[in-house]
């Protein structure tokens, strides 16, 4: 027993002889410099992931001559901003940007209403078929876009009496080149239903049933007492659906060919072809097109990050 | 509850009340879910039963469809292009994941150090997650000019490296893309790593550390194997994103040269859309989707019905 207590003794004193020893400022500074280490590494990093962005706005700004110049100096000599109205002269970015928007903010506001009704009730109200229906949804969610996009396009193609088309969708191009081919199959995804469910998991039942009692209606407890509380949830799928909405690029490549249908991301990549190499213009095209979403990134940077995080999609 | 007491013939009709309570409630679930239901039956539910369809026929979009049995199918088991399109979809994923799920892992350690201006790093290392492929892909494209001003050769000029082809070069392409796929998803990996670090229990360090146990020892013994479901997760998302790589391929190289670069998703692209071959394009998908239906099933049985 005393050998024990003893020998504890002898290790406190070795413990307090190697504090003692080792001076409190070396120990302070080491904590510094890796603090200062750290701080570099973590800059060098983010240096260089924005790279590529600030090659882009440097790009934008050089003349062609510098672009092709042998000793091309690293920040442009002079900076000609006028290549952006440049650009926007060469190609309608400005019409492209209005259809996108348009796009993005219809499937934001089609989502936050008819995802969100479909995620309440697989939440909140017990209803027969309510296991088939959440289950339908779980299996579309394993669907790649890249599987249904043929038979979207028939569709699109073949709707009766549109376009030219007769009753049986044949004789005419349908939906293509027009606004509700790109709108239509978009208004609703399964995945926000399926995170629309999860939010309003999380909300009180008993809320509901004392609204009941005090003779609230069915839609008036859904969109007035329920979904209040899930409102970070709702800026979350808006800005999931805004943000798919804004970089689509595949589904309108195949549905639109007239220029006033084109969206801003394949505006982007046939104007790619209309400027050649003048890569100035086409990094200022590229940066019009990119930083809506990286403003709209800085504002929101918590709700994307958590959004995107929470569910590991682009 | 209390309200009932004003009106006391009210507790003999309480149980058939109940009764017409709970099917009002059952008709409000159909209308509350009806509309996106129908919605998805019509653009993913019947589409993806018209591809299964399709794929057993001939269809050039000209001409009524034909029965085409199971053609399409051989066709594609003997198509060394498609293959070779799967064989780089596999490539991507075997270096790119690896690779950029690493340095994700590295960087999350280090910004969960709690570092003076830690929000301006996480958003230099999302930005590209955020930003659009199609511009990615144009940014790049500039990047990789072989031309002497491109940004790497202009940084290679002042180390003394020849300009590089970069994307003109059938072996260079594909190195050229998987980096922009290591670039562009090293973001969103960090910051599913660095939520799950913010999770761990500080005390289990401190008590490590009162143990003797090395930083290289903590990260080996504590961090590492805390985060391995979040790596498993990541692997499986990653893999499944990887095979649905398509703007990238189409804006930076169209799949060449020489179908160096070309992935199953464009491959599906040519086939339907450039050459009209609807049914056998149709076949391309039904194979990817089995596929990644199958690398879902199997994350979801090995992460034991992980409901994300």
């Amino acid at each position: 027993m005393t050998d024990v207590l003893e020998q504890a003794e002898e290790r406190a004193a070795v413990a307090v002889d190697e504090v003692a020893r080792t001076p409190r400022r070396t120990a302070s500074q080491r904590r510094r410099t890796r603090r200062l280490l750290l701080f570099v590494l973590l800059t060098v990093v983010a240096v260089v992931m924005a790279a590529p962005f600030l090659w882009m706005l440097l790009t934008a700004v050089r003349t062609p001559q510098e672009l092709f110049a042998v000793d091309m100096p690293l920040l442009p000599r002079e900076w000609h901003w006028e290549n952006f109205s440049t650009a926007l002269a060469t190609a309608p970015f400005l019409t492209y940007a209005r259809n996108s928007f348009v796009i993005a903010l219809t499937h934001t506001l089609s989502n936050l209403v008819l995802a969100s009704m479909a995620g309440y009730a697989l939440a909140k109200i017990r209803f027969r078929g309510s296991t088939v229906v959440f289950a339908f949804v779980l299996a579309s969610m394993m669907i790649p876009f890249y599987a249904i996009v043929i038979p979207e396009f028939l569709m699109v193609r073949h709707v009766p009496l549109a376009g030219g088309n007769n009753l049986f969708g044949q004789d005419g191009i349908g939906w293509i080149d027009s606004w509700p081919a790109l709108l239509v199959p978009g208004l609703v995804s399964p995945f926000y239903i399926f995170l629309f469910r999860q939010f309003y998991l999380g909300t009180p039942t008993e809320l509901m049933e004392a609204s009941r009692l005090d003779g609230a209606g069915e839609i008036r407890i859904y969109s007035r007492i329920i979904s209040p509380l899930i409102k970070p949830g709702m800026l979350t799928v808006a800005l999931l659906a805004f943000e798919s909405g804004w970089n689509n690029f595949l589904w309108p490549l195949l549905v639109t060919s007239r220029s006033e249908m084109r969206v801003i991301q394949l505006g982007l990549s046939v104007f790619r072809q209309e400027a050649g190499t003048d890569f100035n213009l086409l990094m200022a095209g590229t940066a019009m097109a990119a930083v809506p979403m990286i403003v709209l990134f800085a504002i929101f940077q918590r709700q994307f990050v958590n959004g995107m995080v929470a569910t590991g999609i682009k | 509850m209390t309200t009932t007491t004003a009106a006391p013939a009210a507790t003999g009709r309480r149980a058939p009340r109940r009764q017409t309570l709970a099917r009002r409630q059952a008709v409000w679930g159909w209308v509350f879910a009806l509309p996106a239901t129908l919605h998805i039956a019509l653009w993913t539910g019947f589409p993806i039963l018209v591809a299964m369809l399709l794929s057993l026929t001939h269809y050039d979009m000209l001409n009524p469809p034909s029965w085409a049995g199971i053609s399409n199918y051989t066709a594609i088991a003997n198509d060394p292009l498609f293959w070779r399109a799967m064989w780089h979809n596999l490539i991507i994923a075997a270096v790119g994941i690896p690779v950029s799920m690493l340095l994700a892992l590295v960087l999350a350690v280090l910004l969960n150090q709690g570092v003076r201006g830690t929000g301006a790093f996480r958003t230099a290392v999302f930005l590209p997650h955020v930003t659009a492929t199609v511009a990615i892909a144009m940014i790049w494209l500039w990047i990789y000019s072989p031309g002497q001003n491109g940004l790497l050769n202009y940084v290679g000029g002042f180390l003394g490296i020849p300009n590089q082809p970069f994307l003109n070069s059938p072996s260079q392409a594909l190195p050229a893309v998987i980096l922009v796929t290591i670039w562009q998803g090293l973001g969103l990996k960090t910051m599913i790593y660095l939520a799950s670090l913010q999770t761990i229990d500080q005390q289990l360090y401190e008590a490590a550390e009162i143990d003797g146990a090395s930083a290289v020892q903590r990260f080996r013994h504590i961090t590492v194997p805390i985060l391995a479901p979040t790596t498993f997760f990541i692997l499986v998302t990653s893999i499944i994103g990887n095979f649905q790589t398509f703007d990238l391929i189409y804006v930076l190289t169209s799949g060449g040269p020489a179908n160096s670069t070309t992935v199953v998703t464009y491959e599906i692209y040519e086939t339907a859309f450039q050459q009209f071959r609807m049914g056998l394009a149709s076949a391309q998908s039904v194979v990817l989707l089995v596929v990644l239906v199958v690398l879902t099933v199997l994350a979801r049985r090995l992460t034991g019905g992980r409901d994300d």
